[in-house]
Formats: structure tokens, sequence, C-alpha cells
């Protein structure tokens, strides 16, 4: 065995297939010719044609969908393609296989790719590498609630969902006003959609504005009340002592909240809620994300159209679905701060465009959440606690690609976090190969963070018990993912100007793969190698200043005396 | 000057009442503003109780004051200045309300009654009284004036002024002559300060052999030599008196094949590579048809200068590139789109009218011909003659280019303005006809040496640590062709210059002799312009170069990105950003989105070109900041320079972000280290067996290249509050667009409120 052209194995990873002669088409460079080697994790394939060897290695978690394409048999080659889900298609060739004793590599291929259709198990249940850092414990929603100041005079931690009973797509701990009972909050849950009632996600230190999250209510084309929770959002409202307002953000567009009515849902009418004011932000649903994402692939992939590069852009709304959600975001942040006023933020479930929109203005308000242990705590507590469906969102493992339900939810919260970085350079603690780490392990199924749809499913399945989590890694290598230019001003509130002026397509992540997009981080770079210059130099000084020091005190004195700074050293922060 | 008319009674109550808390601040005393003119400077005429628009939509942060024409710019003087606004750069010649006559693209008065918009001219009646007056600037400002208050009369008086003062019918006329014609005097009755017509820097302005020597001597140009046949302009008007020529090449042969080019402008050397190739830009013949064996024998001597007799290749940029009236058009589109829309009705159709203006298409054509250029004298190690039917546009934009590429001497301060002082102003760009400083033939008018910053900029942003100077350089260099006092800016050909100075001292009787005459400065001694302390706004902290805080002294060098630290524990795949594929590859084709997923994808694939692969090679590597950089061209990586078109848009300002806050956060720790090394040149500096004493600071502050200093340790954190994404621009006031529509949360979503409430109008530094 050649096992010099293989790559280093994970824990518990095995090779499954392993075939010569495949020709991969490099949509950059042309036909290579290899090794396909596919193992219960990965694809890997190596061609020795070009120098230095071309290597190609994929994570089977990334994977789409494999096709075997037409009949390109003038030649007796059977060609596959396979469609993955971070935006690259990939396209193999091999000889027909003269027996059918044998199966295609790219049969295997899809095997591995789609354990979950094929009665396998995920890797991440296989993966069993040990980390310094434990990233199952960086959430403790406890711990987060007490940073916030929670409990209050006016808000308390209810158990009432410790079993999940009152809300199977919530967590087990919940913050709720002080004055509603548990078991008004069994009737409330029946007004909303899955139960999901205003809980809070957030509360301003000073005001005492607070955003909660929920679904939608259940108005029904009959416009149906609920005493319960008309009274429960006034609670809310009058938990802020700072405004005799409150206000309700429905992230859809206001066609689409009415036509939920027709399915039950719909929206809180400003006669039955005194006091609120509903306002609609026009975020468009999973379907629209899904299309505009793959119009968006159609551009980047695999290459960029020299001219109309700008319209084309724009043709798949991207951009504009971005600065949408960051608009929502901005506004929400924007009532809490500068208005002083609480907010409830809901869509139809509560779980996509909710979760979107209740994180990035948490982002904006917060400097915690700018850090990378405040951000991994965010994305635990408002996306996976609170259901945010990835295994469906994402697909993991499954086959059926075409499942309505996938959609690029997160995917978008990210860019949209991207496009934050990028507007407050140094207000983040985290650098954007952090983010590409994130959406890397998004589909890599590696990880166990990302697996399944809900802390009661991640509580069944014992995700944290056989499973390692992707902050485990991260935790453990914080270097890497650090920005050098950080300045921790946490109590300073982000407002992005949000403008297709500033906002840009994340090239960084969607035109990875292509070749002439030279990764580089050269700021940060830079400022890297300026601060290995400052300690070097800082140590050389204090060095000499001991010397000083010390030369000093030999000649004036016979007591050693510990040595003193006569020099303050200058400092920046980092 | 200021006469200080008494308040009107009645006037108080226009005063935006926000301000008063501020003026009772005892920290910052209002300072009473009042008119600085230059020598030479004269009020040509003037109108009171004029209001300067601050904010589109509602009055109450606008500001009354007196609005002056002199014969160098308009003034405005508010009544009542805000507090002064600390660390915002300021102009030694213009004040913060200031523009210069030449700055001004249009002047437009509106009427009362009906709206109705004239656009003024020289000499030209008004026959209504004006409402408002609203200067378009070629800084892309936007200015406007309200007359309420103001005397009808006086007030159409104004505009006619400011619009008969902008239009100058002569060169002559322009501010500069006289004002460098008074300074003459004053030099010469106080030599302290010298008449050096360089103005005290140390840039070679190729204006005299010893300049193109070292030129040819530092690129090992050795089979180059100067020539000086058209000392006195005798073969061209528009070449330097020295040219730089094949060693083959005689005198008179240059003299006898330099009749048969457009302007006598025979091929003119620009600059060596190492290994013997040579880039040389060329006009082309007078007459087409006629025999090209001039060309042949030109060309000839070019390949005998080549070590290796390499051919030479010619390079026509008139037929690969776009020419100087698409360049201003596209140009007045991204304007247009940019600071004169409505902001929100543009944001919906954004991308588009940005790509269709085709400003950042061009700028990719000019990037990726000079990186084709960089190809033939780098990978093929050939010459290129850059042929252009003048040589005095496009040859300037991708000479300029490619000596950036290749040379980190170009990257440099002094380098850079030496290469603009060598292929703009020497060679003859028509500085006077494409800045239309006289406002006479719109046709000739086009902006190359602003789209030569922009595709600078766009190299700055690609590599940020290679350039000596930041975009707030640029961004000020190319405001400075708006002030009409330097030489590098106001002229089509160094001949112009001289001829235009000789006649202007024989009318005012100015003695030529050797040592004293007039001259005019270039715009390279900033000190003319900006305070030392502004003019660090230009050091980029992030240099890598010579000076710069990393290399000084070897120890550091580049930086490698750390090793992940469970690489051989963990066996973390890095599916990231290295799935090998390296390739340049322009293969292009549309994709409808009907076609199916899988056909489009996968299309076949074209053989690299060699070009290709030589860039393909170079971009796989690391690239060394000091050695060759060629610029990504993909059109996603070519993008609109944000501080240039977008620095007075207030909805576009980011409060407390932008790239100038990366900007604060390196200056100070490079200013950290640089107060380290003087530290340790001092201690080194003491005598090694006595006490070295250490001085309590590090270098006297003043002395320091970075505009952010090192926090000590007291200071918070938090970033300045001046910090946005304009700095070191104030996008307050200086544009003032007609009211844009929206509802009062849109108008927070375009940062309306943020910029407003942080606002402060002045600087009183002027």
């Amino acid at each position: 065995e050649s096992d010099k052209e293989e790559p280093q194995l994970l824990p518990n990873e095995s090779v499954q297939d392993m075939a010569h002669d495949i020709t991969y088409f490099c949509p950059f460079t042309g036909a290579l010719r290899g090794t396909v080697m596919v193992t219960n994790y990965r694809l890997f394939f190596k061609s020795m044609d070009r120098e230095p060897a071309f290597m190609l290695d994929m994570p089977l978690g990334v994977v789409s969908r494999v096709e075997k394409i037409g009949n390109a048999s003038t030649r007796g080659d059977v060609s596959y393609g396979v469609v993955c889900k971070d935006m690259r298609n990939l396209r193999f060739a091999h000889k027909q296989l003269e027996e059918t004793i044998k199966k295609s590599i790219f049969e295997v291929l899809m095997k591995f790719a789609f354990p979950v259709s094929n009665g396998l198990q995920i890797f991440a249940f296989e993966y069993g590498q040990v980390f310094p850092e434990n990233g199952w414990k960086v959430y403790d929603p406890i711990a987060e609630y007490k940073r916030q100041g929670i409990p209050n005079e006016s808000w308390r931690i209810t158990k009432v969902n410790d079993h999940f009973e009152l809300c199977d797509t919530y967590p087990s701990t919940l913050v709720v006003p002080v004055n509603i009972p548990d078991e008004e909050l069994k009737r409330v849950a029946a007004f909303r959609a899955k139960g999901r009632i205003p809980v809070l996600s957030w509360i301003h230190p000073e005001s005492q504005a607070t955003v909660t999250r929920c679904s939608q209510p259940m108005v029904g084309v009959n416009g149906k009340r609920s005493k319960e929770d008309e009274k429960y959002l006034q609670a809310i409202m009058d938990a802020n002592a700072q405004s005799h307002k409150l206000f309700i953000f429905d992230a859809r567009p206001s066609v689409n909240a009415a036509a939920n009515k027709m399915k039950g849902g719909g929206y809180e009418s400003e006669d039955a809620y005194q006091n609120a004011e509903l306002v609609f932000l026009d975020i468009h649903n999973i379907h629209v994300m899904r299309e505009s994402l793959r119009k968006l692939k159609d551009v980047v992939y695999p290459n960029i159209e020299d001219s109309h590069w700008l319209s084309n852009l724009e043709s798949t709304h991207w951009l504009e679905h971005i600065k949408l959600i960051l608009a929502g975001a901005l506004r929400i942040a924007d009532k809490v701060e500068s208005g002083k006023t609480s907010v409830v933020v809901h869509c139809s479930d509560g779980w996509d465009r909710t979760a979107q929109l209740t994180s990035l203005s948490m982002l904006m308000l917060d400097g915690f959440y700018r850090t990378i242990r405040g951000f991994e705590v965010l994305l635990e507590k408002e996306w996976l606690s609170f259901g945010h469906r990835f295994q469906l969102r994402i697909g993991h493992g499954d086959k059926n690609h075409t499942d309505a339900d996938r959609s690029p939810v997160f995917i978008q919260f990210i860019d949209c976090v991207w496009q934050l970085t990028r507007q407050f350079p140094a207000a983040f603690e985290f650098n954007e190969y952090f983010l590409v780490t994130i959406l890397e392990h998004l589909y890599s199924c590696l990880f166990g963070t990302f697996l399944c749809n809900s802390e009661q499913q991640r509580l069944k399945e014992e995700i944290p018990k056989r499973t390692v989590s992707l902050w485990s890694y991260i935790n453990s290598q914080l270097e890497e993912f650090t920005n050098p230019m950080y300045v921790n001003y946490s109590n300073q509130v982000l407002f992005p100007v949000v403008s297709l002026r500033h906002l840009e397509l994340w090239v960084g992540y969607y035109i990875r793969w292509n070749p002439r997009m030279k990764p580089q981080e050269p700021i940060h770079q830079r400022h890297k190698e300026l601060l290995a210059k400052r300690a070097e130099l800082q140590k050389r000084v204090d060095e000499l200043q001991r010397e000083v020091t010390n030369r000093s005190v030999s000649s004036s004195s016979e007591r050693p005396s510990s040595p003193t700074r006569s020099i303050t050293p200058v400092q920046t922060f980092v | 000057m200021f006469s200080g008319k008494p308040v009107k009674a009645t006037f108080k109550c226009y005063l935006p009442p926000a301000q008063t808390d501020v003026k009772t601040s005892p920290i910052e005393p209002p300072i009473k503003l009042e008119p600085r003119f230059l020598p030479g400077e004269i009020i040509v005429n003037e109108a009171n109780f004029v209001r300067k628009c601050i904010s589109p939509d509602n009055g109450q942060d606008d500001l009354w004051g007196r609005l002056i024409c002199t014969n160098f710019k308009v003034s405005f003087i508010p009544q009542e200045p805000p507090p002064k606004q600390k660390a915002q750069l300021s102009h030694l010649l213009l004040g913060q309300h200031d523009i210069s006559l030449t700055c001004l693209e249009q002047v437009v008065t509106v009427n009362d009654t009906r709206g109705k918009r004239k656009v003024l001219g020289s000499n030209k009646k008004l026959k209504f009284n004006p409402a408002e007056l609203i200067l378009y600037c070629k800084d892309l400002r936007v200015i406007r004036f309200c007359f309420d208050e103001a005397g009808p009369e006086s007030a159409k008086k104004v505009c006619l002024a400011i619009a008969h003062y902008s239009h100058p019918a002569d060169l002559h006329l322009l501010f500069g002559f006289e004002y460098q014609g008074l300074r003459y005097h004053e030099y010469k009755a106080n030599p302290v300060n010298g008449s050096d017509p360089k103005g005290g820097t140390q840039i070679p302005f190729f204006d005299r052999p010893s300049d193109w020597d070292r030129e040819i001597k530092r690129t090992g140009a050795s089979e180059w030599r100067v020539c000086s046949i058209n000392e006195e302009y005798v073969i061209s008007h528009s070449l330097p008196e020295y040219i730089v020529v094949p060693v083959s090449l005689t005198d008179q042969e240059v003299k006898q094949y330099s009749t048969s080019f457009s302007d006598g402008r025979v091929a003119l050397w620009c600059w060596n590579h190492r290994n013997g190739s040579a880039l040389v830009r060329m006009a082309g013949l007078k007459d087409p048809l006629a025999q090209k064996k001039p060309v042949e024998k030109i060309l000839t001597a070019i390949t005998k200068s080549h070590r290796q007799r390499q051919e030479v290749i010619l390079s026509d940029l008139d037929k690969s590139l776009p020419n100087i009236q698409d360049i201003q058009s596209a140009f007045v589109k991204a304007r247009q789109i940019c600071t004169l829309d409505p902001f929100e009705e543009s944001e919906e159709r954004w991308l588009s009218a940005i790509e269709n203006s085709r400003w950042l298409e061009y700028i990719r054509m000019f990037l990726k011909h000079s990186a084709e250029v960089v190809y033939n004298l780098e990978g093929r190690n050939v010459s290129v003659v850059l042929l252009e039917e003048e040589d005095r546009d496009l040859n300037c934009v991708v000479s300029s280019l490619v000596q950036l590429m290749l040379d980190p001497h170009y990257r440099s301060l002094n380098g850079f303005q030496s290469l603009v002082q060598k292929e703009w102003v020497m060679a003859g760009h028509r500085f006077l006809d494409r800045c239309n400083h006289l406002k006479k033939n719109d046709n000739k008018e086009s902006p190359l040496f602003t789209l030569f910053l922009d595709c600078v900029w766009q190299m700055t942003n690609q590599y940020p640590a290679a350039f000596e100077f930041t975009e707030a350089y640029l961004t000020v260099l190319s405001d400075s062709m708006w002030i009409p006092l330097f030489s590098t800016f106001l002229f089509n050909s160094s001949k112009q210059c001289n001829d235009l100075l000789q006649e202007f001292a024989k009318n005012k009787a100015i003695p030529q002799d050797e040592n004293h005459t007039v001259f005019f400065p270039p715009v390279w001694n900033w000190s003319q312009q900006f305070s030392s302390r502004d003019q660090t706004l230009f050091n980029n902290p992030m240099y890598v170069g010579k000076g710069a805080a990393c290399v000084q002294n070897g120890e550091v060098k580049t930086f490698q990105r750390t090793k992940k630290a469970f690489s051989s524990t963990m066996r973390i795949p890095s599916t990231s950003h290295r799935n090998g594929v390296r390739a340049e590859e322009e293969h292009f084709h549309r994709r409808g989105s009907l076609v199916s997923e899988l056909k489009a994808d996968f299309s076949p694939v074209k053989d690299e070109s060699p070009s290709e692969r030589f860039f393909r090679d170079w971009f796989s590597r690391p690239a060394d900041q000091q050695g060759l950089l060629i610029p990504l061209v993909l059109p996603s990586h070519v993008v609109l320079w944000k501080l240039f078109f977008l620095r007075w848009v207030p909805e576009a300002c980011i409060p407390h972000g932008g790239p100038a806050t990366v900007y604060h956060k390196v200056s100070q720790l490079v200013d950290e280290i640089e107060t380290l090394q003087s530290k340790l040149r001092q201690y080194k500096g003491a005598s090694p067996r006595g006490t070295p004493v250490p001085s309590s600071s590090g270098p006297p502050k003043d002395q320091t290249r970075m505009y952010f200093k090192a926090t000590s340790p007291g200071d918070s954190p938090a970033s300045p509050d001046i910090l946005n994404s304009s700095f070191p621009f104030s996008p307050v006031g200086n544009l003032c667009r007609r009211s844009v529509q929206g509802t009062p949360i849109s108008k927070f979503l375009n940062g309306a409120k943020t910029w407003l409430s942080t606002e402060t109008l002045s600087n009183d530094t002027f």
C-alpha cells in the first residue's frame, strides 16, 4: 500500500474503499488523474500529475448529493458529480467497470455520505478525540442569566419546562416575568405556535429593557384572543419601568404574517395588545433564502464572470436579505438601547428568523457576546437551546437533498456577523477564520454541536456524552481564532450602517475555492508581527533596566531590593 | 477684516438650541472665526446672514454666517462657531468651510418661488434673486447656502462673483500666480526660508540630468544614458528637457527619429528590470502611413540595450483600454451614484448602478493590463514599449502602475512622489486640460490621475503592509489637484510651466536671475498644507519597508501562521483554505438559472496560458511585501474606494467603525514599539561603564511618526469618538443634497441620527 499518499486519519476513522485511475475535473486547472479514497469521514483525492501534488480533502458531511452523470460513455467512462453544501461541486470520472462485481467507489461514497439514510452512524459519534478544553461546559444557562442579573425583582427562572412538557423545542431553563405563575404559562403556551411562549433573551443592565422571543400567536382567521397572552405581554412591558410601550417585531413581511392566519397563526392585533406597537421586518422565509443562496452559488462557483459581476450578485438578492436581517436587528437594538423600550421578537415558529434577530441584536448590544466564549454562549443559547432545527435545516447525513426544510438560515446569520466584523474590525475578539471554522463544522459532522433539532433531542441522544463539542476544539487553540486587533469596548453598542454601500459579499467564505482568491489575513498577520516585536523590545528594555538597577543597587547599597521599575511601561490593550 | 457687525436681535432664535450647553463648557471656549486671507488674496464680494445647510431635512443644525468670495476661494464664516473638534485633518490654506475656486465643478442657483435651477458660468446674467446657492465641488462635496435672511441684491452679487471668478479666462488669472509672485517678494525681503524651487523636499524632479542618472544607477540600466537633446524643448514641447535613451542611439539619431513622432515624442525610458528588460513609453507616428523605419530603429536600439538582446513587445494601450472620454463618463456616473442620488432610493439598485458606471471595470482593466506588462518584464524577461497616440494619458497610468508592482522603492512615500513626478508631471500629462481648471473645454476633462490613485488604493487594500502611505494620503493628494498653488497639477507640460512663469515674471518685472526667480512649489512639500502632526496621517503603521517598525534590524521576519497546536496529535483535517487547487483560469460562461446545476458547474476547462501560469505560481506563494506585487483582478476583489467616494455621505458614515479603528489600533502599537526602540537606543548610547540614565520619556512626542500615540495605562481603551469610516474627514455639512424621503427609522438606519448627535462642526486651526 502506498500509504504515503494517504491523509492522516482521525481516531476511529477507517478506509472504506480506494480506487486508482480516477479523473477529477478541476474547474480551475483542468482534468487530473489520481487516486480516490473514501473513509467513514472523508473523501480524499490525490493526483501526482502536478508539482506539487494536488490534493482534495473533504468531509463527507458537506456532500449534498452524488449523481451519476448521463451518457458520457463514448470512451467507456462513467462520470459522477458531487454537489456540496459548502459552495462547490466536484466532478469525477473513471473507466467503465468491466464486471459489476465491484461497486464504483462513488456508490461507496453515497453510502457513507448519507449515514442517516443508510442506517449508519454519523461520524461525530465515533470520533474519539480528547481535548484539553471541554466545550460542553461553555454554556450554563443559570450562569448566563446570572451574568445578566437574572433573577431580579421582575424576572424569574422557571423550571416549568424541566421535562420539556410546556414546549418540547425550548430549553429546560426559561426566564419569565415574576408575576406570571407557571400555571398561566401553560395557557399562554396554548395560544403560541408550538407552545413557544415569550421568554427573556436579554435584559439591558441599566434600563431593564428586555429582548424577549416567542412564536406567532394562534390568532387564526377569526382573530382569536387570549387574555393570558395579553396579560403576559403587559407583564413584559411592566417589567421595564422606563417605557410605557412594548414593541413587537414580527420578522415576516406583513403579507406572509397575514397569510399565516389561514393556518391558524397570525400576529398580535394592536387592539388586543394595548400599548404594544407591531412592526413587520419584511424578512423572507426559509425557502426564499435557500433559493437565494443557490443562485449565489451559481454566480460564484466555479468561476466569477468578468463582466456583470455586481448585477449578477444583485440578482441573487443575497445581500439584500442580509441587509433586511441586519436592519431588523438594528431596529431592535436601537429600541432597546436608545428607546429604553422592551421588545418581543417572533416570526412564525420563532426558531429561524427570530434566532437571527435576537442573537444579532444581542451582539450589537452586549460586548460579552463579541468575545470568543461569549459568542459560543450566544450560539448555544439563542440557536441551539432555543431549538433552531439544525438537523432539518442542514440535513446531516440525509440523502434527501430536495427536502424543503433545508435552508441556510444559520449561514446567513454568520454572514451577518461577518458584516459586523467588517464594519467594526476592532470590536470582536474572534477573527474570520473562527467564523469560517464554525461553518465548516456546521456540515462536517465531526463534532456533535450542530446535531439534532432541540435541547430535548440532544439530551435524548446523549450528544454531550457521545460526541465532542466544536468548542472543545476551538477553545483548545484560541490563538488561531483570536483577532489581534480586538479592543474590548464592551460597553459600547454597535450601530452598523445597514446599507449596500457597506455590505459586501463574504469572499473569504463564498469564493474560497477559487484559487485566484488569495487567502490572506495580512492586517492580522502584520499586527501579530508587531505584537511580537513589542514583546521582544519590552523584554530587552526590561533586561537593561534590571541591569541598571542592579548596578546602581550594588554600588549604592548592600541590601538587595526588588528592582523598581523607573520606566512605566507604555501599554496598548490587546 | 471682519467688521463684527452687531447681530440682529432676531438672530438668536435661529441658533440650534442643542449647542448652548456646549458653549458654556469652560474647557473649550468658542473661538470667533475670522476670515483668513493668503498674500494677494482679496475679497471680491460678500453677503451676510447666509445660512449654510448642514442637514438636508431640517434647519436646526444649520449655520449662520458670512459668505465671502475672494480671488482664491469661497469662504463661509459662521457667526457662532461650534467648539473645536479635535483630531481632524485641518488644512492650513483652507478652513473647514472654504472651497477653493478651482475646486468648483458647478455653481448653481435656485429660484425662490419655483425652485428653478440655473447653472452659472462666467459673465452670466441672473434674472431672479437666488434663494439658494449650491456648489458642486470637484472633491465630491455638495455645499448648499440659503439666502432667506440675506439681502437679495447681495445674494445675487455674491453668486455671480463666485461664478465669474471660478471661470478664469486665462491661466494667468489663477490665484497661484498672484500668490507666488507676492511670495517671491516676501522671500527676497526675507531670504531665511530660501526660495528653493523644490520647496524643501527631497523628491527628484527629473528636470535635471542628475535625477535621471541616479535613476539609471538605481535600476541598473547600464545600457541607457541621459540625453540632453531636448534642452530648451527643441525636439518636443511635452517631453522633459532630459530624457533617457539607449546608449546605442546618438543624439543626432534621437533628434532625427523624433521628427516622425507625435510632438516629437521619441521613446521615453521609464524603468529597468534587474534582468535587463526595460519599460519604455512612446507616442504614435505623426503620419501613421509613413515609413515605420524610425520605430524599427528605436526598437532595435532598445533590443540592443537588453542584456540578452531580447525582443521588444509593443503594448498598444489605445487598442486595449478605455479612452479618456470613457473614463470621464464612468467617473461622472460613479460620482452621481455615490454623492448625488438620494441615499435610500439608490440602495435597491446600488450594485448594478455601480456596475453600470463602469468605473470599477476600468480600474480592473488598467490593473490587469499593467499586470500583463509586469509578466512580460519579469516573467518573460522582455522589454515592453507602451504605445499610445500621444503618450500623455493612458501611458502615465500604466507605466506608473507597472513600476509600483515591480519596484518597492515606489511604494515608499518619497518613491511614490518621485514616480508621479517622473511619469505624470515630467512626462507631460495634461493636468491643466484633464482637470479642466479653466472650465473651457469639457471634452478634454478626464480624471486619469484619480483613476490612477484608485488603482493604487486597490493595491494598498489588497496589500496593506506594502505601501508606506495611507489611503488618507491618496485622498489628500487627489484633493490637492484643486488648489491652484502647486506646479504639480496646474500645467500641461513642464515647458508650459516654465514659459508661463517667465512671462509672468516679465510682466511683473521680476528679474530672472539664477538664484531668485518666481516658482511654483510642487505639492510634495506637505507642510504648505498640513501641520506636521496632521502629516503623520500619511504614515501607514503597517508598512513593511525601510524605516518600518519590524524590519529595521531584521530580527522579526515574516510572520508564519503558527502551526496548529494540535496538528500532530489531533489530526484535524484542514478542509478550509487549502484544497490545493491553484490556477489562473479565465473561463467564463453565462449560466442561466434554468440550466441544470450540474451541467453548468461541470463545464470543460480551458488550458492555461503562460501568463496565467505565471500569475498562478505567484499567487500560490506568500507575497513578499518588498518584492513583486500583483493585484488580484477578480471582479469580486476590485471594490469601491469608500473613503474617496463616500467620505462626505453622512448616511454612509459608520460611527466608531471603519478602517480607521484598525489604523488607530496599529498606530498605537507602532508608536509603542518606536518608544521602546528609542529607549533601547538611549541605553546603548550611554557609556557602557557609566550608569545609563534612561530619560523618563520616549522620543519627543511631536517627532513620532504615528498620529495616534500609545495609551498610557490610565487611559481608557475605548476608541476615540472621532473615529468613524470617514476619518480623517468629516461628512458633516459637506454633502447637503435635496431632502431625502424616508421614515424616521429609515433615517436612523441610514446613520443620520448617530452622526447628528456626535457632530461638531468646526476646528479653528484654520
